[in-house]
C-alpha cells in the first residue's frame, strides 16, 4: 500500500498526494537502492552453471525453483485466510495434463504447458466456489482430502496417466533440450522470476489488500462491498494457475511425472516450506523451500539422518520462532536491544 | 476348504465389518481431536502405524502373545498421546498452523524410524486368534470375527463414554465452546489430555488389528489418514454418528469392490464419489452448515 | 421517501427477534431506532444489510426492492453501516483501514489494478485524498499511521464510522455509535454525525443511550422486536409505553 512518507501536516499531505501520485514521475534513486540486493542475488544464481556442470546440482536447483513457485503461490492463497492444503495436487494436475496432451495429441509443449496451467486454474475455481464459505479449519481438512484423493484418482486412469509407475516419455521443451541441463536451468530461472514478480504485484495491489481484508474481518469486508466468495475464488484461481504452470514445466523438464511426488507427505511438506519460512512475508516460502528442500539435498549422503534434523528444525521453529525463519533477524534485533537496555540500567 | 457362495458372502460381510471397525476406530480419535482441541491431527495415521509396529516388534522380536503386545502398544501410545497433548498441542488449541508443524514433525520422526528399522519390507503381525470357525458349510476366520467384535465393543464403549459419563459430557461441552466450558469450571487441559489418550489408544489398537488383518509397513499411516479424513468429512464435522455411518459405508465398499474390480480402481472410484459428494455438499451427510 | 421497510420479521426457530416492523426514512433525516437492550435493533440492521435473511417483509431503497440482497451488493448501492461490536481490520493502520474501504466509488477493474494503469493510479490518489479528508472529519488524522488494534475504544468507534463513510453512502446505518464513549467523545461523535448529515447523508441510528434523541429528527422505538412508538423525540420521550419498556413500569424518564 502506498501510504508511506507522509508528514503529519494535513494541508501539505493533500498537496503532496496530488502532485506525486498523479504525475508519472517516480523517484528513481530510492527504487534502485531497494532492488539492488535482489539483482545481485539473481546474478549470482544465474552464474552458478559457470561453476558447476554437475547435472545433479543443477537438477536440485531446478527442482528448488519449481517448488518455490508452488510454495509462493500457496502463500498467495493463504493471504485470504484459506489454507489450501491440497495445493501440490494442482502442480500434479498441470503436469499430468500437459504431459498427457503432449503424448496423446502430440501437441507442442509450448502449447500444452499453458493449457495445463489453465486446467489447474479451472479445477481450482470449480472447487473454490463450494469451499469458499467454509471455516478455515474445515477448509484445510477438505482441501487436504481433495488433494490426496485426487492424485489417486488421476493415478487410476492408468491407460492415460501411466498408473503407479507414472507418466513416462513426456517430450522435452523444444529449444531447450541439450546435453546438459543448462538451458533448462536458465529457462526455469527466468520463469520463476517472472512468476514471483507477478505474484508480488498482485499481493501489493488492491487485490492483495482486499484478500488481507477478508482474512482479518469478513464481516467488515463484505460491508464495504468486497464480494468475499469471488475474491476467495480469485485467490485460488491465481494460486492454482501458477502451481499448474510449475507442474507443467516440471513434467517436460523431467520427462517423467509420477504420483510418488504428490503423496500425503509432499502435500504437507509444501505447507512446511511456507510455515517454517514465514507466512507473513513474501520471502518466507522462498527461504523455507531453500532450508527444508535445497539444503537437505546437499547432504543426501546423510539421507538417513536428514529427516530427523529437519523435524528437529521444525519443532525449534514452532516453539522458538513462531513467525518463521524470516522473522529471525527482527527477533534477534529485539533481543539485542533488550540486552543492551539491561546493560545500560546496570 | 470349501468356498461356497455363502461362505464368500459371509466372509465379505465380516471383512466389511472388520474394515469398518478399524476405520472408525482411527477416524473417531481424529474427530475427537478435531472437535475438542480444534486441531487437525495429521499425525494420527503415524500413531496408528506406530501402534501396529510396536505390537509387531514385541510379538516377533520378543515372542510375546499378540494380545499382550497390543496392550503394551496401547499403553505406550496412550502415554505418547498424553505427552503430545502436554507438549505439542497445549499451547496451540485451535491454531492450525502451529499444530500442523508439530504433526508433520511427528510423522517425519515416526515414519523414518519405522523405515530405518524395517525398511520397505512389509510384515504381518501374528494372528490374534488363529483358527477357523465352522458353522456347518460356512467357514469364517476366527481372527476377523474377534477383530470385529473387539472393535465393535470398543466403539460402543466410546459412544457410551461420550454420552453417559461426566467426562464425556465435559468433552462435548469443550467441543462446542471451549471458553464457555472453561468458565463453567471444566478443566480443559485435563479433558484435552484424556481425549488425546483415548484417540491414540484407539488408533494403536486399530493399527495392531490391521497388522494382523493385512500387514504393517512404514507408510500405512498415510492411507488410513486419507480414510479418516473421508469419514469425518462425509459423516459431517461435529457428528460422531456420522463418522460411524460413513465408516460402515466406506468399509463395506472397500470390502466389496475389490471382488469385482482391481484394488486401485476400486479405491479410486470410492475417492471420486467422495470428492463429488464433497463438492456438492461440503458439510457431509450429518454435519451442520459451516460458514 | 428514501428508504422503507415493510412488515419486516425475523424468526429464529421459536424466537421472534423482529416482529412485523414497518418504518420509513426521508432523505436528509437523522432517524433514531431506539429501544432497550435485546429489543432487536442490531438484528434489524443485519436484516437490512443482508447479513441475515428476513423471514418475511420487504426492504425498499430508492424505490428498489433490496430485500435479502448480500452485504456487498448493499454496499455497492450506497448503504454503509457500522457494527455494534465494531470489528475493524486490526492489522492495518488507521489510514489503511479507510483506504481499503474504498471499494465502490471509485472502482478499479482487475485489469487496471494489475497493470497499474493511469486509471488505477488516479483512483488510488483520489482515494488517498478522500481517506485523509474523512479522517480529518472524524478527528483521527493524527493517529493515521497507528495500527488499528492499538487504538483506544473511542477512536476505534470513530474509525468504524470513517470506514462506513468510505462507501460514499447515501444512507448510513450507525449501530450504537456512542456506546462505550466518555462524555467528551460523545460530544465529538455527535458533531461528526451532524456534519455528515449536512453533507447529504441520510442516517439511521441505533442506540439505547437516550442522549441520542438530541440528534434525531424522528424516532422509532422498538421493544422485543415490535414497534411501540414513533414520532418526534419530545413526543417519544414522554410516551408511557416507552418508559415502561425501559424501566419496567415504575419511575419517570
Amino acid at each position: 500500500m502506498v501510504v508511506k512518507n507522509y508528514k503529519k501536516n494535513y494541508e501539505k499531505d493533500i498537496n503532496m498526494i496530488e502532485e506525486s501520485t498523479l504525475s508519472n514521475r517516480k523517484s528513481n534513486k530510492g527504487k534502485i537502492a531497494q532492488l539492488l540486493p535482489y539483482l545481485v542475488l539473481i546474478i549470482v544464481i544465474a552464474l552458478i552453471p559457470l561453476f558447476t556442470h554437475s547435472s545433479y546440482y543443477l537438477h536440485i536447483l531446478i527442482l528448488t525453483l519449481i517448488y518455490i513457485i508452488v510454495s509462493v503461490s500457496f502463500r498467495f492463497i493463504a493471504i485470504s485466510g484459506q489454507f489450501p492444503l491440497a495445493h501440490i495436487v494442482f502442480m500434479g494436475i498441470g503436469g499430468y495434463t500437459s504431459g498427457v496432451l503432449a503424448i496423446q495429441l502430440k501437441w507442442s509443449p509450448w502449447l500444452t504447458m499453458p493449457l495445463g496451467a489453465l486446467l489447474a486454474m479451472a479445477i481450482g475455481i470449480l472447487i473454490g466456489f463450494p469451499f469458499a464459505r467454509l471455516r478455515a479449519l474445515y477448509y484445510a481438512l477438505v482441501s487436504f482430502f481433495f488433494g490426496v484423493g485426487m492424485i489417486q484418482v488421476i493415478t487410476a486412469f492408468g491407460r492415460y496417466t501411466g498408473g503407479i509407475g507414472g507418466l513416462v516419455g513426456i517430450p522435452g521443451i523444444p529449444g531447450l533440450i541439450s546435453t546438459n541441463k543448462v538451458p533448462y536451468y536458465y529457462f526455469i530461472l527466468g520463469v520463476t522470476i517472472v512468476c514471483l514478480l507477478i505474484l508480488y504485484r498482485f499481493e501489493h495491489s488492491r487485490i492483495g489488500t482486499n484478500l488481507k481484508a477478508i482474512d482479518q474481518s469478513h464481516l467488515v469486508a463484505s460491508s464495504i462491498g468486497i464480494n468475499e466468495a469471488r475474491y476467495r475464488v480469485l485467490a485460488l484461481a491465481i494460486g492454482c494457475f501458477f502451481a499448474g504452470l510449475a507442474g507443467a514445466i516440471y513434467a517436460h523438464y523431467n520427462y517423467v511425472i509420477s504420483p510418488a511426488s504428490f503423496q500425503m507427505s509432499q502435500t504437507l511438506w509444501i505447507v512446511m516450506y511456507v510455515l517454517i519460512g514465514g507466512l507473513g512475508s513474501f520471502a518466507g516460502p522462498i527461504v523455507g523451500t531453500i532450508v527444508l528442500f535445497l539444503v537437505p539435498e546437499f547432504y543426501s549422503s546423510l539421507r538417513t539422518v536428514v529427516p530427523f534434523i529437519s523435524a528437529a528444525l521444525m519443532l525449534a521453529v514452532v516453539f522458538l520462532i513462531p513467525d518463521g525463519i524470516v522473522s529471525l533477524p527482527g527477533l534477534l534485533k529485539l533481543r539485542l536491544e533488550a540486552i543492551r537496555k539491561r546493560k545500560r540500567e546496570l | 476348504m470349501q468356498y461356497t457362495a455363502l461362505s464368500i458372502a459371509l466372509a465379505t460381510v465380516v471383512n466389511a465389518l472388520v474394515l469398518s471397525s478399524i476405520y472408525i476406530l482411527v477416524a473417531l480419535g481424529f474427530a475427537f481431536l478435531l472437535n475438542i482441541l480444534g486441531i487437525l491431527n495429521f499425525a494420527h495415521g503415524a500413531i496408528y502405524m506406530a501402534g501396529g509396529f510396536i505390537c509387531y516388534k514385541l510379538t516377533m522380536g520378543l515372542g510375546l502373545n499378540p494380545w499382550l503386545g497390543m496392550v503394551i502398544s496401547v499403553i505406550i501410545m496412550g502415554l505418547f498421546g498424553l505427552f503430545l497433548e502436554r507438549y505439542g498441542f497445549r499451547k496451540f488449541y485451535g491454531n492450525l498452523n502451529k499444530t500442523l508443524i508439530v504433526c508433520i514433525a511427528v510423522i517425519t520422526i515416526f515414519e523414518n524410524t519405522a523405515n530405518l528399522t524395517e525398511g520397505l519390507t512389509v510384515e504381518t503381525v501374528p494372528s490374534f486368534a488363529p483358527g477357523i470357525l465352522k458353522f456347518g458349510i460356512v467357514s469364517l476366520s476366527l481372527e476377523r470375527l474377534v477383530t470385529f467384535l473387539v472393535g465393535g465393543v470398543l466403539l460402543i464403549w466410546a459412544l457410551w463414554f461420550m454420552r453417559k459419563t461426566k467426562i464425556g459430557l465435559q468433552m462435548q461441552a469443550v467441543s462446542q465452546d471451549i471458553e464457555g466450558a472453561a468458565l463453567q469450571g471444566i478443566h480443559i487441559h485435563r479433558i484435552a489430555g484424556i481425549a488425546c489418550i483415548i484417540a491414540c489408544s484407539l488408533a494403536a489398537i486399530a493399527g495392531c488389528f490391521m497388522g494382523a488383518y493385512l500387514n504393517v509397513n512404514a507408510f500405512m499411516g498415510d492411507n488410513i489418514m486419507l480414510k479418516s479424513c473421508m469419514l469425518v468429512i462425509l459423516g459431517g464435522v461435529g457428528s460422531i454418528g456420522g463418522v460411524f455411518f460413513a465408516g460402515l459405508l466406506i468399509g463395506t465398499l472397500d470390502a466389496v469392490l475389490p471382488i469385482y474390480l482391481s484394488a486401485s480402481v476400486g479405491q479410486a472410484i470410492v475417492l471420486a464419489i467422495a470428492i463429488i459428494i464433497l463438492i456438492w455438499r461440503p458439510q457431509g451427510f450429518f454435519g451442520r452448515k459451516e460458514l | 421517501m428514501l428508504f422503507e421497510i415493510n412488515k419486516l420479521s425475523k424468526h429464529f426457530s421459536g424466537l421472534v427477534a423482529v416482529d412485523q416492523l414497518s418504518m420509513f426514512v426521508n432523505e436528509g433525516e437523522i432517524m433514531g431506532l431506539i429501544g432497550p437492550n435485546g429489543a432487536g435493533k442490531s438484528t434489524v440492521f443485519n436484516l437490512i444489510t443482508g447479513v441475515l435473511q428476513p423471514t418475511e417483509g420487504t426492504v425498499k431503497y430508492n424505490g428498489k426492492d433490496i430485500t435479502g440482497k448480500g452485504p456487498h451488493i448493499i454496499a455497492e448501492l450506497g448503504i454503509g453501516r457500522t457494527f455494534q461490536m465494531n470489528p475493524l481490520f486490526p492489522d492495518f493502520t488507521v489510514l489503511e483501514n479507510v483506504v481499503a474501504s474504498f471499494q465502490c466509488r471509485p472502482k478499479s477493474s482487475l485489469f487496471d489494478i494489475f497493470f497499474n494503469t493511469t486509471t488505477y493510479r488516479h483512483n488510488e490518489a483520489s482515494i488517498l485524498k478522500q481517506s485523509i479528508e474523512i479522517l480529518q472529519l472524524v478527528g483521527l488524522y493524527k493517529v493515521k499511521d497507528e495500527l488499528a488494534k492499538n487504538q483506544p475504544h473511542g477512536y476505534q468507534k470513530m474509525l468504524g464510522m470513517a470506514r462506513a463513510l468510505a462507501v460514499k453512502p447515501k444512507l448510513l446505518l450507525l449501530d450504537e455509535p456512542l456506546s462505550g464513549m466518555n462524555p467528551e467523545e460523545i460530544e465529538f461523535a455527535m458533531t461528526a454525525i451532524r456534519k455528515t448529515r449536512d453533507q447529504g447523508v441520510t442516517i439511521i441510528l441505533v442506540e439505547h443511550n437516550m442522549r441520542v434523541l438530541e440528534l434525531c429528527d424522528r424516532v422509532v422505538v422498538i421493544s422485543f422486536g415490535k414497534k411501540i412508538a414513533e414520532g418526534l423525540p419530545q413526543e417519544v420521550r414522554d410516551n408511557e409505553e416507552v418508559i415502561r419498556a425501559y424501566f419496567g413500569g415504575h419511575g419517570s424518564a
